[in-house]
């Protein structure tokens, strides 16, 4: 653990920042007060690090049950003239699209920014929607960076100009942003902030219709205000004056920048570069005035493609415009240099790549896949075991995701956060079979207790697994609701009751009988069944309480038969195969004793201590 | 001039950390630099890609062929990341494996190869690509150093105990032993010696010099 003082963040000299911890900085300097989040891959870093630094920065965080709380405080705190951010994933601002969807004809008093990171490529989410969209569609202001100096300036660029504006911002950036560090310059933290008060003007916040119908007119000129100070920003920026345009946005700016340079074609070229949504118009017809032909750099949407195609076809300036919508680039996946590379080559007749492709013989992948000691696997064990192959197994979203595929096999659907209980409830009503649903603490105080209590209303026929390990594991360990609370944490178990469910137990997944016993009553019942798996996450618990460990365990050469059974229903990475014997990695074993009780041979034993 | 340094390995072997650590050293020599991280969803053993580019400008992604050292944790990550080898690059590859997880459920389910691919076969796999190959077994000389933990202590030793990189290892050592984790430190200084000194015996440049 860094000390705080020692924090990157906290620091004044030149220094290679991460996207995520460039947002930070350009927070600070800007004087944010009070900052919110979901964890979300590849944003999470970004509340992770203004909960190290928030105590020693003296700012409000919180890291909210879920998205839509994320921004509604975020927004509410801006009310009261805090300068406010909030970060989570692409996914989840659309989770919070109820709340985000007003707040543009509201208008923000202090300075809002809502980080909502993309995933291009689909890295580690099931979709790579294009947050840009959030200007056309939602009035966002969204600001687009290309480095992670670009975040920085634009994070603290964007806290004045919401107020100016009453906008909130949305800052996009991607993957490939969030986990590329850069070369930041910081400026010195301000000595004031913003006054906190909530002054009284119901009219102002209170969107009925009538108030709305007045708002969405002031939100017209609110935008063209922001369209106008964007003309006079630096997001912009133009290099060379050659007659081959070039147009890019994002990372892939920074890819165009390095090929033209590695090409040595700067004479020929134009290149600007988009940072910030609305576009003004002016700068378009400026460009397309300037050049013989244009080529749009840009991931996912033909957005600047789009808008360029208007603007040449206004301003009668009828010159190629290339980019997706000609087929030069795709219209899936993030790019790369050599992608954009390959493109350029062909629009300036440059012939092929002289690098040559190497052909790389099929490697063994490494899929994602549960830790040795996981609870889940133990979980996911007994459920299968009770249950059987033809039982449908609806899954959410977190560490228990890895259920999916042999040998566990618990996931036959998956959509979104908190989804599995209203599958579960859906099919289990077409059907008329007894649905199993899974879902982890963090994601069902998220959104799974409105789908439980639907489920409840509905007397719906599913055994609802609550897999307990007491924190939000998948995207870095940070707190769930349950989290190291003690006696002040909510009680799973009080919840459900509360909602009206009447068959709910509690047990240890690693007491076999008991889970057993638990999930063999839920089979037999009707309605709906909850058993809370509780075991905390075994590399959470090392974190906060180094342990000696549980020791590893061996298997007996003599006795093991090479029946194949530990390897086939546990999927353990601990257990390895080498010339026909089985094996322990004593490096990975956590010690759980999980195969020693599946062992038919008896043949896996608790090492002697050395 | 630039330098652009391709790190690959699987999760828990310190590839982040390394990466932290050489992007330290060259910002405080005064160097720009730019990098960038490709890790999945596994907090373990899954493959993790790491590129650490000096003064080479704005763009964190190596591209194909544009690396100017492969350094390879683990034999096939080593060959993952070989796209961005050509013949001038210089690739360094710890020679113990780390067994995928999937080969095992092949072994059983008696589909696909179930082995880990032949090591001798990825080391022709590389040279078909550039001759400068240099394998070693980094995890045992970080086990024999007091703890596996500090492979990435022999990797980084080795790179600059060859002298191909700008820095000297005495520099390094003095960087890292100011600003790197002392918690682990002296299982931590005996492998990077090791590496350091494995490094020079590597390259016969750096011995005339």
């Amino acid at each position: 653990m860094i000390e705080n003082h020692r924090h990157p963040v906290l620091r004044e000299d030149t220094a290679c920042l991460t996207g995520n911890l460039a947002i930070v900085r350009g927070a600070l300097e800007a004087g944010v007060q009070f900052v919110s989040g979901y964890p979300g891959t590849p944003a999470s870093e970004v509340g992770d690090t203004f909960s190290a630094i928030a105590d020693t920065a003296g700012i409000h965080f919180e890291y909210s049950i879920n998205e839509k709380i994320s921004v509604e405080t975020a927004f509410a705190a801006s009310l009261t003239g805090a300068r406010s951010l909030c970060s989570m994933k692409h996914l989840g601002l659309n989770f919070a699209g109820d709340p985000a969807a007003t707040i543009p004809y509201v208008g923000v008093k202090g300075g809002m920014v809502i980080v909502s990171a993309g995933d291009p490529s689909m890295i580690t989410s099931p979709n790579e929607q294009d947050q840009r969209h959030f200007n056309g569609f939602l009035h966002y202001p969204v600001f687009d960076p290309a480095t992670p100096s670009d975040t920085l300036e634009m994070t603290r660029f964007a806290f004045p100009f919401s107020e100016e504006t009453r906008l909130p911002v949305l800052l996009r950036p991607t993957t490939r942003i969030c986990h590329s560090g850069g070369m930041v310059q910081p400026r010195p933290l301000p000595k004031t902030r913003n006054n906190i008060r909530f002054e009284k003007d119901p009219p102002r916040y209170v969107p009925t219709p009538p108030n709305a119908r007045r708002m969405r007119k002031e939100l017209t000129g609110r935008i063209s205000l922001a369209e106008d100070l964007l003309l006079g920003s630096d997001f912009f920026p133009r290099t060379g004056t050659g007659k081959t345009g070039i147009v890019a946005g994002g990372v892939a700016h920074a890819y165009a920048s390095r090929v033209i340079e590695e090409l040595g074609v700067q004479e020929r070229i134009s290149l600007l570069k988009i940072g910030a949504y609305p576009i003004p118009e002016m700068i378009l017809a400026d460009f397309l005035g300037s050049v013989e032909s244009a080529l749009v750099v840009e991931e996912l949407t033909p957005i600047i493609e789009e808008k360029l195609i208007i603007s040449a076809f206004r301003n009668g300036r009828m010159i190629p415009i290339l980019g997706k919508k000609s087929g030069h680039f795709p219209l899936e996946f993030e790019y790369s240099p050599d992608l954009v590379e390959s493109v350029l080559r062909k629009a300036l007749d440059l012939g092929e790549s002289p690098k040559k492709s190497i052909s790389i013989p099929e490697l063994p992948p490494r899929p994602p896949v549960l830790c040795p000691g996981c609870p889940h696997r133990t979980s996911f064990y007994h459920v299968r075991r009770v249950f059987g192959q033809k039982t449908v197994y609806v899954n959410d979203i977190g560490c228990y995701t890895l259920g999916y595929g042999p040998p566990l096999d618990c996931c036959d659907v998956l959509l979104c956060m908190g989804s599995s209980i209203s599958k579960a409830s859906a099919i289990s009503r077409t059907t008329g079979e007894r649905v199993v649903a899974f879902i982890g603490d963090s994601t069902f105080f998220h959104s799974g207790l409105p789908a439980l209590t639907n489920a409840l209303q509905y007397d719906d026929n599913i055994t609802l697994c609550i897999l307990d390990n007491h924190v939000t594991a998948m995207t870095g360990f940070q707190p769930s609701a349950v989290s190291d609370r003690g006696p002040e944490a909510p009680s799973i178990e009080k919840a459900v009751r509360g909602l009206g469910a009447k068959n709910v137990v509690s047990v240890d997944p690693f007491d076999s009988e008991a889970s057993v016993e638990a999930l063999k009553k839920a089979r037999a019942g009707t309605g709906v069944n909850v058993i809370i798996f509780n075991s905390p996450c075994v590399i959470y618990e090392e974190k906060l309480r180094p342990r000696k460990g549980r020791g590893s365990y061996d298997i007996d050469q003599e006795l093991c038969d090479g029946c194949t059974l530990c390897v086939r229903v546990l999927g353990c990475p601990a257990i390895t195969i080498e010339e026909d014997k089985y094996l322990i990695d004593p490096d990975l074993c956590d010690g759980c004793d999980l195969c020693a009780q599946v062992c038919n041979r008896n043949a896996i034993h608790r090492k002697a201590k050395a | 001039m630039s330098l652009k340094i391709m790190i690959s390995g699987t999760g828990g072997q310190g590839i982040l950390f390394t990466t932290r650590l050489l992007t330290g050293f060259f910002v405080g020599r005064g160097r720009k630099v730019v990098t960038s991280q490709i890790h999945g969803m596994s907090q373990r053993g899954g493959s993790v890609q790491s590129s650490v580019l000096v003064d080479a400008g704005d763009s964190p992604v190596i591209g194909r062929g544009d690396a100017d050292i492969l350094l390879g944790f683990e034999p096939v990550e080593t060959v993952r990341a070989l796209d961005c080898a050509s013949a001038r690059t210089a690739v360094f590859m710890n020679t113990t494996p780390v067994i995928p997880f999937v080969l095992s459920q092949q072994y059983v389910q008696k589909q696909g190869p179930g082995t880990y691919p032949d090591l001798a076969a990825l080391g022709d796999t590389i040279r078909e690509v550039t001759p400068s190959l240099f394998q070693f077994d980094a995890t045992t000389m970080a086990r024999d150093a007091g703890s596996s933990k500090s492979l990435n202590l022999v990797m980084t030793g080795c790179l600059f105990g060859t002298g191909i990189i700008p820095g000297s290892a005495g520099d390094f050592e003095t960087w890292f032993r100011e600003n790197g984790n002392p918690g682990q430190g002296e299982p931590n200084l005996r492998a990077w010696a090791g590496g350091v000194a494995l490094g020079k015996r590597l390259n016969p440049v750096e011995q005339e010099r």
